[in-house]
């Protein structure tokens, strides 16, 4: 037995000095240390030693196994140091070989800038309301304060179904339908299609808003410029100078468009910004009486802003897409960019 | 409206404003400047020139040789007009000149003689008509000097976009009184005011319905005589883009671009019964020729101004070709005049004939200001056309409104704006553009705007003024103090969110396509005749027949996209869209509107990935199955627990035409038919012209939205090992893998976990109209580790039951 002992250590010693390669390392650890390996053999036949010498024996057999083991792991460790280091090895692994890449999808870039527009109003409390695309001459034009044969229609290339019946040429109708079914105070924002009667290289007959309002008693034009001062910031991630300047829009009062400085040429003017160092991003404004007394609420009592912006254009300008027709070409060439 | 500084100036003092400081003035008192442009920068290469010597060309009669004189320097050129004459001061295209109609000027010989420019008529510089010779200049301008700087054009011209409640600022004075109020100094008018003496009898004026025409006034000028305007007339009108005709009708629309007031100029001569009718045409009134030469139909309710006998102009649009100024008026009757803005609007729409003037009536012309206008006109008539006035005139204001003062609430001014304001910083910016104010209580202001201010109709329209004229950057930014609420979520939009990102992650993109489409998508899908889909909400004004329909399916939208790409060398496909499908409801109704879910799958499975990887097989029904299947999982509406929606074959004609009948499952709930997934008909992806292999899931994503979900619920996770046992049947090949896992699931036998199918196998080594199925079945107790004689029992009973019910037996091997 003992000499069985001392055979097995000097062996194993010899070959695994001899051991060159990982295969020849896992033939050893088999010959030596499977399960059915001489080490567990030896072991084995250590029941059937004399009871006298079994614990002189026992512990030498098992210094011999632990021995054989510290050398494995010390081969095992050199040997993978020499692959990792020589890649001229010819079973060694190419990394520069791509990898196994799953194949995904991307959302619209309409989507992705849609669903960051609304996940800050919401942060700030809005609520989150859709409605039809194909609308009343009521909600888009009468309860908006834009009565038949005013010049604010010019504004509006309309399509329409019939008389009374249009596709709505902008968010702004679901400011009169909720206002209508719900009582204030109110902070709603609605996204959605809105369709206008144009086409070009800068328009397209279908496109998307976001038209918000927010109206509780005492809301003022400076909660207005601290709403969408939040606003623009946080959707072009930097501290970007922004602008309200006056302009016309007849449901609200005063009203205002909001420019920001150009985020192609920061300012200095270039094509995009038409050389003003400008880019108009949305419109809004004080919400105007008449919008309020139409659906019933005193603006005596109740004051309120509400804003609308074209998503396109604030993939635009975020995206740097100078074509916005190519939105709805769906071409996986473009869908895959975002 | 476009304004030249040059001009602007002859109204304000501008004092050391540039010009772009200017502009961003004007912009951010809401009247936004599109651009400052150079006038006429097609002409900045030209020079003056002066002729030193005129020969005649040795080769051709009707030509000349010139030495002409261009500052330092002189030319040889080659002239053919008549005019040219020794000392001649002129304009001249130097070679590298490019002219206004885009020819490029060259050295290059006529008639044998090399010329090295071309000396210039104003037609080719797009200055007037005038082409009988070529331009003659003052003798006192110098040469080679710029040609704009000699004209006095070397001036910015200014685009406004005009909101439009603003029309009076459609004119240069308007914009002037803006400016004003900026710099605070006065305005400088060629007519401050005026007023009309009513002591005429040569002409009568009678207003049918004075709503619709608020105002009207007249003056007869006799003994003009028509030509051309001074170069200062046709100077204005020019750098604004506006085509000089004769002196009559230049100062007609110098005024109106002066004062914002358009005016008529009727040749008197013309007219019968020396009588002005302003009323609605007569029955038997079908036609009206506008002094464009054309026909027009007019209709009962349009407004005409009439002389005694028939209509000689449409009010406010166009004037009528019976009437017009000519070469031979010498009498000429002058309208100023205020007319219904709605009435105005709706027939430049009908007639289609939008024109400066109707822009100016729609939005509203100062009812007070028609007289002036006409005064300004009718001296530029005496001065500039050798006219004489005739004393007084008519002015018939019967429809002009009284003008009130509105009452200005100091606190809710500056309430609603978010500052502090007292009596005098509103009063001071009110008045700087000529609103008047007084005190009426301690809070409470009474203003009277100008009569131009045909907007300023309500406290609001002031507390505007009051915002824009203290600049929206004055007023401070703060956040509203407003009650915490939580903004109850929309569970389809909630739903619609989760499926697009999963779709997203599962290798779809987003497709979104236009909501109208083209009528013929239905009959490209092949619908049945009585398919309600064929039913479409029509536009009544489409851009064009690809965008005539609202859709009514989405899968065609997507066919299409699915072409494009292929036509882009890009055939793996996969997309989807979430969106809304119209069905037509009753006359003058909304249709309903009604989100549908359909993703398309084409191409390779692996899409763009490497091809080292994976293979370049296609995709088949069971992509879609697959898709099908671990969506609406993790929508927890299908496996999981859940039996809200189950796949089965459709039953006779439940499959769409467009489906392929042999590669249909209809997705089924208890709330009705979800959709389907198929694969598309080899007739219908040819008529999108797509020749590969299509597969669809289509959806109503209205009906998802309803249907029960199962809740997540924990199960306790296994204990004790399970033991696998396959089992290889041979089957008639008719036999479906589903009803062989269906029986195991339902057999009663004990410890069964699991059961899958791992192979399926027909051809060579089986007999004909045989397949072999491998089915592997997982056995756990959850009490105990499984003895081989535990699953023995259950398993032989599995196999027998198998073998009996589907006439089978094992494989051997």
């Amino acid at each position: 037995m003992e000499h069985e002992l001392n055979t097995l250590q000097s062996q194993a010693r010899e070959l695994l000095a001899a051991v060159e390669n990982s295969k020849q390392l896992e033939e050893f650890r088999i010959q030596f240390l499977g399960r059915k390996g001489r080490c567990s053999t030896i072991m084995k036949a250590l029941g059937k030693v004399p009871k006298e010498d079994k614990p002189r024996l026992g512990q030498m057999a098992n210094s011999v196994k632990k021995e054989i083991e510290i050398l494995y792991a010390d081969k095992q460790k050199s040997l993978s140091l020499i692959t990792a280091g020589s890649s001229s090895q010819d079973n060694s692994i190419d990394l520069t070989l791509p990898g196994r890449k799953p194949e995904i999808g991307k959302l619209h870039p309409v989507t992705q800038i849609m669903n960051e527009v609304c996940a800050i109003f919401e942060s700030l409390g809005f609520s989150v309301a859709e409605g039809p695309d194909v609308e009343h001459d009521h909600y888009n034009f009468e309860a908006l304060n834009i009565p038949a044969h005013h010049p604010a229609r010019d504004m509006h290339d309309t399509f329409y179904v019939s008389d009374s019946i249009l596709l709505r040429t902008h968010t702004s109708p679901m400011q009169a339908r909720i206002m209508e079914a719900q009582q204030p105070p109110l902070r709603v924002i609605a996204p959605g299609k809105v369709y206008r009667c144009d086409s070009d290289i800068t328009h397209t007959p279908m496109f998307h808003q976001v038209e918000g309002f927010l109206v509780d008693r005492n809301v003022s034009f400076a909660d207005l410029k601290g709403v969408l001062t939040v606003f623009t910031q946080k959707m072009f991630d930097k501290k970007l100078e922004l602008r309200f300047r006056p302009s016309f829009f007849p449901f609200t009062e005063p009203s205002a468009e909001v420019d920001i400085a150009c985020v192609i040429c920061e300012g200095k003017g270039c094509r995009v910004c038409k050389r003003t160092g400008w880019l108009e991003i949305l419109g809004c404004g004080m919400v105007d009486p008449e919008v309020f007394k139409k659906v019933g609420y005193n603006p005596e009592v109740y004051s309120g802003f509400a804003f609308g912006l074209g998503i396109e254009r604030i993939a635009m300008l975020k995206y740097g897409i100078d074509d916005i027709r190519l939105y709805y070409e769906n071409d996986l060439r473009f869908l895959s960019q975002f | 409206m476009k304004f030249t500084i040059d001009w602007l100036k002859e109204y304000v003092d501008t004092g050391d404003l540039s010009p772009e400081a200017l502009a961003d003035h004007l912009t951010m008192l809401g009247l936004e400047v599109d651009s400052v442009t150079p006038v006429f920068p097609e002409l900045a290469k030209l020079k003056t020139a002066k002729v030193l010597s005129v020969d005649s060309h040795p080769n051709a009669d009707k030509l000349h040789l010139c030495e002409v004189a261009v500052g330092e320097e002189t030319f040889t050129i080659v002239c053919g007009a008549p005019n040219v004459r020794k000392d001649l001061i002129t304009a001249i295209a130097l070679v590298g000149t490019v002219m206004p109609d885009g020819t490029k000027i060259k050295a290059s010989k006529v008639r044998g003689i090399k010329s090295f420019g071309m000396l210039c008529s104003e037609r080719e510089l797009g200055l007037s008509e005038s082409h009988t010779g070529i331009m003659e200049l003052p003798a006192e301008i110098e040469h080679g000097i710029p040609l704009l700087e000699a004209l006095g054009l070397d001036d910015l011209i200014v685009e406004v976009d005009l909101t439009p409640n603003r029309p009076d600022c459609a004119s240069v004075i308007g914009i002037a009184r803006e400016v004003a109020g900026i710099t605070r100094t006065p305005l400088k008018l060629p007519v401050e005011s005026a007023t009309l003496d009513h002591s005429n009898s040569d002409f009568s004026v009678d207003i049918e319905d004075s709503e619709v025409c608020p105002r009207y006034a007249a003056r007869l000028i006799r003994n003009v005589t028509i030509k051309q305007s001074p170069w200062w007339i046709r100077k204005r009108l020019l750098s604004i883009g506006m085509r000089p005709i004769n002196n009559v009708v230049d100062i007609t629309n110098l005024v109106m671009m002066e004062y914002g007031q358009p005016l008529h100029a009727f040749d008197y001569d013309t007219i019968e019964g020396k009588q002005i009718i302003v009323r609605h045409p007569k029955n038997n009134e079908k036609t009206f020729t506008t002094l464009d030469g054309e026909e027009r139909n007019i209709e009962p309710d349009m407004l005409m101004i009439c002389d005694a006998r028939k209509p000689i102009a449409v009010a406010g649009i166009m004037g009528g070709l019976n009437s017009e100024v000519s070469g031979d008026t010498t009498n000429v009757l002058l309208e100023s005049a205020c007319f219904g803005t709605v009435s105005v609007r709706r027939t430049a729409r009908r007639l289609k004939l939008p024109s400066e003037a109707s822009y100016r009536f729609e939005r509203g012309v100062d009812p007070g200001g028609c007289v002036t206008a006409m005064e300004r006109a009718v001296s530029l008539l005496c001065e500039v056309a050798d006219g004489e006035a005739m004393e007084g005139g008519v002015d018939s204001y019967h429809g002009v409104r009284p003008f009130n003062s509105q009452k200005l609430r100091i606190s809710r001014t500056a309430d609603l704006l978010g500052i502090t304001l007292d009596y005098d910083k509103i009063a001071d910016v009110l008045q700087s553009i000529g609103m008047r104010c007084k005190p009426k209580d301690e809070d409470t202001i009474w203003v009277l705007a100008p009569t131009f201010r045909v907007d300023i109709e309500r406290e609001a329209d002031l507390v505007e003024e009051v915002a824009r004229l203290i600049g929206y950057d004055n007023i401070p930014t703060t956040l509203p103090s407003v009650n915490l609420s939580y903004p109850e979520q929309d569970p389809k939009r909630t739903l619609r969110k989760h499926t697009s990102n999963l779709l997203a992650d599962l290798g779809f993109s987003e497709a979104i396509n236009y909501s109208f489409v083209t009528e013929k998508h239905v009959s490209m899908m092949q619908l049945r005749d009585d398919d309600n889909r064929r039913t479409q909400v029509q536009l009544l004004n489409p851009l064009s027949e690809e965008q005539s329909v609202m859709r009514t399916m989405l899968l065609p939208g997507l066919l299409e996209n699915l072409k494009r790409n292929i036509n882009f060398q890009n055939n793996a496909v996969k997309l989807f869209e979430i969106g809304k499908v119209f069905t037509p409801q009753g006359e003058d109704e909304q249709p309903e509107e009604k989100e549908r879910l359909t993703c398309i799958l084409s191409g390779q499975r692996s899409g763009t990935a490497s091809s080292l990887y994976y293979s370049e097989d296609a995709v088949d029904i069971f992509d879609a199955k697959g898709v099908a299947e671990i969506f609406l999982e993790t929508l927890r509406l299908y496996g999981c627990g859940s039996d809200a929606i189950t796949f089965r074959t459709p039953v006779e004609n439940e499959q769409e035409t467009f489906s392929d009948p042999s590669q249909c499952l209809i997705l089924d709930s208890d709330k009705g038919i979800v959709g389907q997934l198929s694969k598309l008909s080899t007739e219908v992806a040819k008529e999108f012209g797509i020749k590969q292999d299509v597969f669809f899931i289509d959806l109503d994503f209205e009906l998802l939205c309803n249907l029960k979900t199962a809740a997540k619920s924990f199960q306790q996770l296994p204990v004790f090992p399970a033991v696998k046992r396959d089992i290889a049947l041979l089957v008639p090949s008719a036999v479906k893998a589903g009803d062989i896992l269906e029986t195991i699931r339902t057999s009663k036998e004990k410890f069964i976990e699991h059961c899958e199918i791992f192979d399926v196998y027909q051809g060579k080594a089986l007999d004909d109209g045989i397949k072999s199925i491998a089915v592997s079945v997982t056995y756990r107790s959850p009490t105990k580790t499984l003895t081989e004689k535990n699953v023995n029992k259950s398993h032989i009973k599995i196999i027998n039951t198998l073998t009996s019910k589907f006439n089978g037996s094992l494989r051997e091997g």
